[in-house]
C-alpha cells in the first residue's frame, strides 16, 4: 500500500517534469518562429535593395562604356580636328539633353488638372484652386518614378526650376514665367506605367487632389514631345573645387 | 480502489503528454519551412552585397575614366579655338549638372525633429520633419536664387526626388537621417529671406514645433552628384 503511493508520486512527478520541459520547448520554438516572421518581412526590403543596386550598376556601366568610347575617339583621332569636333559635339549634346536644353520625344504620360465644376463635386468637396505645392508634389513623384523629362504648360522643369504661388489665387510662376490659368497640362517622358501609377496608383496624389475638388486625368502615349528650356543657365556664385 | 484511481490519473497524464508532444512535432515541422526562407534570405543578403560591390567597382572605374577624359579632351582641343570653345561649354555644362564638387557663398540650414509639447494641445503641432517639408525648402531656396544645393551628402539635381520610406527621408535613393543639413550656394543675403520673421522657415518648421537653424556662410562646399545621367525613353529631336 505504502509502496504503491510512492510509485504513484514518483511517476506523476516524472510525467509533470517531462510535460513542463515540452511546454518550455514549445515556448522557445514559438518565439523563434516570430523572429523568423520579422526576417521574412525584411526579405521584401532586401529584394527592393537588390533591384536598386542592380539598376544603379547598370546605369553606371552604360555610362562607363559611353565614356570609354568617347575617350577612344579622342585618343585615336587626335590628328583629325573634324573627328574631334564631332566627338565634342556629341558629348555636348548629351549634356545639353540632361540640362533640358534640347527638345525631346518618347514614351510617357500627359496629366491634366483643373478645378472641378459645381456639378462634379462630391460630398464634403469644395472648389479649390491648384496651388504651387500640388505641382511640386506631382513633379517630385514623377521624378521618383524615373521621369526623364517633365514640363508644365510647356515650361520645361530643369535643375533650377522653382514653382511658386504669386497672388492669393490662380497665379503660379514657373522658371520666372507667369502661368495665368488654373488649368495645367503636365507632360512626362519615361516608363508610362510607372509614371501613371506614381500619381494615380493607390495612395497616389490624385486621390488627394480628388478630395480637394481638383479633377485629374491621365493619358498614356508612345510619343510625347517636350520642348526645351529656352532661357540661359548661368551660375554666378558657384565655382569648381580643384 | 486506490489502484484504479492511480491508473486513471496516469492515463490522463500520458494523454496530455502525447498531445503536447504531437503539437511540438507539428510546430517543429512547420518551422522547417521557415528555416528554408532564412536560408534564401541570407543568400539574398549576399547578393545585395555583391551587387553593391559590383556597382562601387564600376563607379570607381567610371570616375577614373572621367578624369582621364577631361585631360585628354583638354589636350586635343587646346590648339584650336573652335574646339576650345566646345570644350569650355562641356566644362560649364558639367558644372551646371552637378558633376563636380563645388564651393561658394551661400547658406546652411539645419533641420531637426522637435519635441511634442503635450501641454499645448496645439493642433498645428507636428514636430517631425517630413519629406514634403524638405521638398518645399528646396523649392524656396531655388526661388531665392540658389544655384546648387545638397542635402547631407547628396547633391540635388534635376533628377533628384525626395521621398519617404517609413520614417526615413530618401534623397537620390539614399536614406537621410536627422539632423538634415541643407547647403545652398547663392547670394547669402537673398537666401536669408527664408529666415525672416514669418518666412518659409517660420511657416513650415518653427510654427509646427520643428527645429530649423539658418546660417549665412562665406564658403560652403557641396559634393558632386553620386548618380549618372542616362536616358532610356527620351530621345533628342534636333
Amino acid at each position: 500500500m505504502k509502496k504503491g503511493k510512492y510509485v504513484m508520486i514518483v511517476t506523476i512527478s516524472i510525467v509533470c517534469f517531462l510535460l513542463m520541459m515540452v511546454i518550455f520547448m514549445q515556448f522557445k520554438v514559438t518565439q523563434k518562429s516570430k523572429e523568423i516572421n520579422i526576417d521574412t518581412m525584411q526579405e521584401a526590403e532586401l529584394r527592393q535593395q537588390l533591384a536598386n543596386w542592380k539598376n544603379k550598376y547598370e546605369e553606371t556601366k552604360k555610362k562607363r562604356e559611353e565614356v570609354s568610347n568617347t575617350l577612344e575617339t579622342y585618343k585615336e583621332e587626335s590628328s583629325s580636328d573634324s573627328k574631334t569636333q564631332e566627338a565634342l559635339e556629341k558629348e555636348l549634346s548629351t549634356l545639353e539633353q540632361a540640362l533640358g536644353k534640347t527638345d525631346v520625344e518618347g514614351e510617357g504620360i500627359i496629366i491634366n488638372l483643373r478645378e472641378k465644376k459645381e456639378n462634379e463635386l462630391g460630398d464634403d468637396e469644395s472648389i479649390t484652386p491648384i496651388f504651387a505645392n500640388d505641382l511640386i508634389y506631382i513633379v517630385n513623384s514623377l521624378k521618383d518614378a524615373g521621369a526623364e523629362a517633365i514640363s508644365i504648360n510647356n515650361e520645361r522643369i530643369i535643375g533650377i526650376t522653382d514653382i511658386v504661388d504669386i497672388g492669393e489665387y490662380v497665379n503660379i510662376k514657373i522658371n520666372s514665367n507667369y502661368i495665368r490659368t488654373n488649368e495645367f497640362e503636365i507632360k512626362a517622358i519615361g516608363n508610362s506605367s510607372y509614371l501613371e501609377s506614381s500619381i494615380f496608383g493607390k495612395g497616389g496624389y490624385a486621390e488627394q487632389l480628388e478630395i480637394s475638388g481638383i479633377k485629374a486625368t491621365v493619358q498614356k502615349s508612345n510619343k510625347i514631345r517636350i520642348n526645351k528650356y529656352t532661357g540661359e543657365i548661368n551660375f554666378k556664385y558657384v565655382e569648381e573645387v580643384n | 480502489m486506490n489502484k484504479k484511481r492511480e491508473i486513471i490519473i496516469l492515463t490522463i497524464m500520458c494523454f496530455a503528454l502525447s498531445i503536447a508532444i504531437a503539437v511540438q512535432i507539428k510546430t517543429v515541422k512547420n518551422n522547417g519551412t521557415t528555416i528554408g526562407s532564412t536560408q534564401s534570405e541570407s543568400n539574398l543578403k549576399a547578393q545585395v552585397l555583391k551587387m553593391k560591390e559590383k556597382y562601387e567597382k564600376e563607379y570607381e572605374w567610371l570616375e577614373e575614366l572621367t578624369n582621364e577624359l577631361e585631360t585628354v579632351r583638354q589636350n586635343v582641343s587646346s590648339h584650336n579655338d573652335g574646339l576650345k570653345e566646345l570644350e569650355d561649354k562641356i566644362k560649364k555644362d558639367n558644372l551646371l549638372l552637378g558633376n563636380s564638387e563645388v564651393k561658394g557663398q551661400g547658406a546652411i540650414i539645419t533641420l531637426n525633429d522637435g519635441k511634442a509639447d503635450f501641454n499645448l494641445l496645439d493642433i498645428d503641432q507636428d514636430p517631425l520633419i517630413h519629406a514634403e517639408n524638405v521638398l518645399q525648402v528646396i523649392n524656396e531656396l531655388r526661388n531665392a536664387g540658389a544655384e546648387s544645393i545638397s542635402i547631407n551628402d547628396e547633391r540635388v539635381t534635376n533628377k533628384t526626388a525626395i521621398s519617404c520610406d517609413g520614417n526615413v527621408i530618401v534623397v537620390n535613393g539614399s536614406k537621410i537621417g536627422t539632423p538634415i543639413t541643407i547647403s545652398a550656394i547663392g547670394s547669402s543675403a537673398r537666401l536669408a529671406t527664408l529666415d525672416r520673421t514669418g518666412g518659409t522657415l517660420d511657416i513650415i518648421f518653427r510654427k509646427a514645433g520643428k527645429i530649423a537653424e539658418f546660417k549665412k556662410v562665406n564658403t560652403v562646399e557641396l559634393p558632386k552628384y553620386s548618380g549618372v545621367y542616362s536616358y532610356k525613353y527620351a530621345r533628342n529631336i534636333d
